[in-house]
């Protein structure tokens, strides 16, 4: 099959656009993330959801809008996290942890209570790249616009956080409002990319290209671009590679994420030996 | 396996809890505790059982039961039961591991899908998919009850060990399923006869490969976009395959599954126009079915009105 026949199928264009906005925002965040040690970010608050599935039962609420029901809790957990990093000085990884695993028990107990479900309200909440509507694309856009326009308009401030929270503050930085708004722009990009793509995707694309561009990064400025294009390569390159081979196209985009790294950092060992 | 253990010890935990709290009203003296997997053997137990059984559903409604785990007080209630009724391995490959944490001397295990001869997993006509059905289900299909022929061999064996588990009552039990015999051997027929002169003898499904059985028994070519698992991912080339083929045929409806987001049928349908109609593979029911009286018969009757819709039939 050629490349332009399979672009003629209307899923296969929308999943590259939506793919390759989805990846720029979480490759941009993801720089920032993995820096603060909240990599894992992603996938904790998607555990979160499986708590706000549980109210969403509750309230016997519409399965196509079981995602707007999560948003305020997934916020609010991306507030706990920030909070027990900063008040009780635990460490990244442990405050994802502790909200991750609160959500999931509490979905667990309140699923249990309410005796059953009508439907699957996960296979709502978490979409496959392959299966994105035209509202989804809108959905998309808007994201990437929020999210960028947010990143543009606070970068020094972001940067300076990033770098040295302490003398960030020191030198008149509001480091609490940034990194709130660090945090609530990651919660909304998980909880409805997530909607879009699927689970697996966007943690992936939260760690990976960020990762692999801080082994070649020369400036904060390059890391961003390098891990934007990066993400996006991998998703045009997955979506392309899991048709030629017949696989599935989410796991192959994870799976092209994982090879270039490898590459990188082998190509930048190689480097050093010399 | 270390959540067996965990349940162990839960069950330690919640049994003299249990004796105090009392949530569970007494059961009644005489009547054979059954407990059973999926709703269609829920459904054929109280059929059969009638009120000289008390029959329990196992995994809760809207669960999808590929998935399902035990929370300790199920176990406590096979523990209870006189016999438990499973679909059959492929199906339920966690009921092996969850029955070696239960006495079994007083518990009678029923395979419901004894003497049926079972059909390979997946897509024939791919043959990626028939080996995608990931080990548990070790290349055999396991929704066999979808072909009315299975169901009445499974209210077969049921009634067979009813009769064998509570002797007092076996011509009761008998007489019922006779009588339930001879409703689904009419159905049965009216599926023949229903499908017999359609416009189209291919049918596409949006979800994972559910209907083999029900395809074989009435002469159908069945196409999924998936293959047996039901959590796997869709592949982008067999998205395309299913879009051309229907395009091709000018096929106008596309089958979604239960209880699970549409999303995959929904894209099949936005690419060909093709109308999204509901095929319920009876693994299980949502809360409202269930407490609304839905019955393996009044789905099937349902399934075989959109099946004649969406196969054009006369």
């Amino acid at each position: 099959m050629t490349i332009s026949e399979i672009l003629s199928y209307g899923f296969i264009q929308r999943a590259l656009v939506a793919g390759s906005l989805i990846a720029v925002l979480c490759a941009v965040l993801g720089v920032f993330l993995v820096l603060r040690r909240l990599s894992l970010i992603g996938d904790g608050l998607a555990h979160v959801t499986f708590g706000s599935v549980a109210i969403a039962l509750f309230l016997r609420i519409n399965p196509a809008v079981v995602t707007v029901a999560a948003i305020p809790i997934v916020l609010l957990s991306s507030f706990g996290i920030l909070k027990l990093t900063d008040k009780a000085r635990i460490y990244g990884d442990a405050a994802i942890g502790i909200v991750s695993s609160l959500g999931i028990a509490c979905g667990v107990l309140l699923a249990s209570v309410a005796g059953g479900f009508n439907i699957d309200l996960f296979s709502y909440l978490f979409g496959n790249i392959l299966a994105i509507g035209t509202g989804d694309l809108v959905l998309a856009l808007v994201l990437f616009t929020i999210v960028l326009l947010a990143v543009f308009f606070f970068y020094y401030d972001l940067v300076a956080i990033t770098f040295d929270e302490e003398l960030a503050r020191s030198s008149g930085i509001r480091t609490k409002t940034i990194n709130t708004v660090l945090v609530l722009l990651t919660a909304l990009t998980v909880v409805l990319a997530m909607k879009l793509v699927g689970i697996m995707l966007i943690s992936a694309l939260l760690i990976l290209p960020a990762v692999t561009a801080l082994q070649v990064a020369v400036s904060f400025r390059a890391t961003i671009l390098v891990a934007a294009i990066l993400a996006v390569g991998s998703v045009v390159v997955g979506i392309f590679g899991s048709f030629i081979l017949n696989l599935p196209t989410g796991a192959s985009i994870v799976v092209v994420n994982f090879i270039v790294f490898m590459l990188v950092f082998s190509g930048k060992k190689l480097r050093q030996a010399h | 396996m270390k959540y067996l253990r965990w349940c162990v010890v839960m069950l330690f935990l919640i049994l003299p809890l249990g004796a105090c709290t009392q949530k569970e009203p007494a059961t009644e003296k005489g009547k054979v505790q059954v407990v059973t997997t999926l709703f269609p053997l829920y459904d054929f137990a109280r059929v059969v059982g009638g009120d000289r059984v008390e029959v329990s559903l196992l995994v809760p409604p809207g669960v999808e039961p590929h998935s399902f785990e035990p929370k300790p007080e199920d176990m406590v209630r096979i523990n209870r039961a006189g016999m438990f009724v499973y679909t059959n391995p492929y199906m339920e490959p966690w009921v092996a591991g969850l029955l070696k944490g239960i006495d079994r001397r007083l518990l009678t295990v029923v395979d419901a899908s004894r003497g049926i001869t079972f059909l390979p997993a997946g897509d024939h006509d791919d043959e990626h998919d028939v080996n995608e059905g990931g080990h548990h289900h070790a290349g055999m299909d396991p929704h066999v009850w979808l072909s009315i022929s299975n169901a009445r061999k499974m209210v077969e064996n049921i009634a067979a060990a009813l009769e064998v588990k509570d002797p007092p009552n076996a011509g009761f039990y008998r007489k019922n399923a006779a009588a339930y015999d001879q409703k689904l051997a009419e159905l049965d027929r009216k599926f023949q006869e229903g499908l017999a002169n359609c416009g189209t003898r291919q049918f596409f499904h949006g979800g994972h490969y559910a209907f083999g059985y029900l395809a074989d028994r009435y002469g159908l070519q069945y196409v999924s976009a998936y293959a047996i698992s039901a959590d796997a991912e869709p592949r982008p080339r067999k998205l395309t395959a299913m879009i051309d083929q229907i395009r091709r045929s000018g096929t106008k409806y596309i089958f979604y599954e239960e209880l699970i987001s549409p999303r995959v049928a929904e894209t099949i349908s936005r690419e060909t126009g093709a109308t999204l109609l509901k095929l319920n593979g009876i693994h299980n029911l949502s809360r409202d079915e269930l407490h609304g009286g839905a019955t393996y018969f009044s789905l099937m009757e349902q399934n075989l009105a959109d099946l004649r819709t969406g196969l054009q039939c006369r």
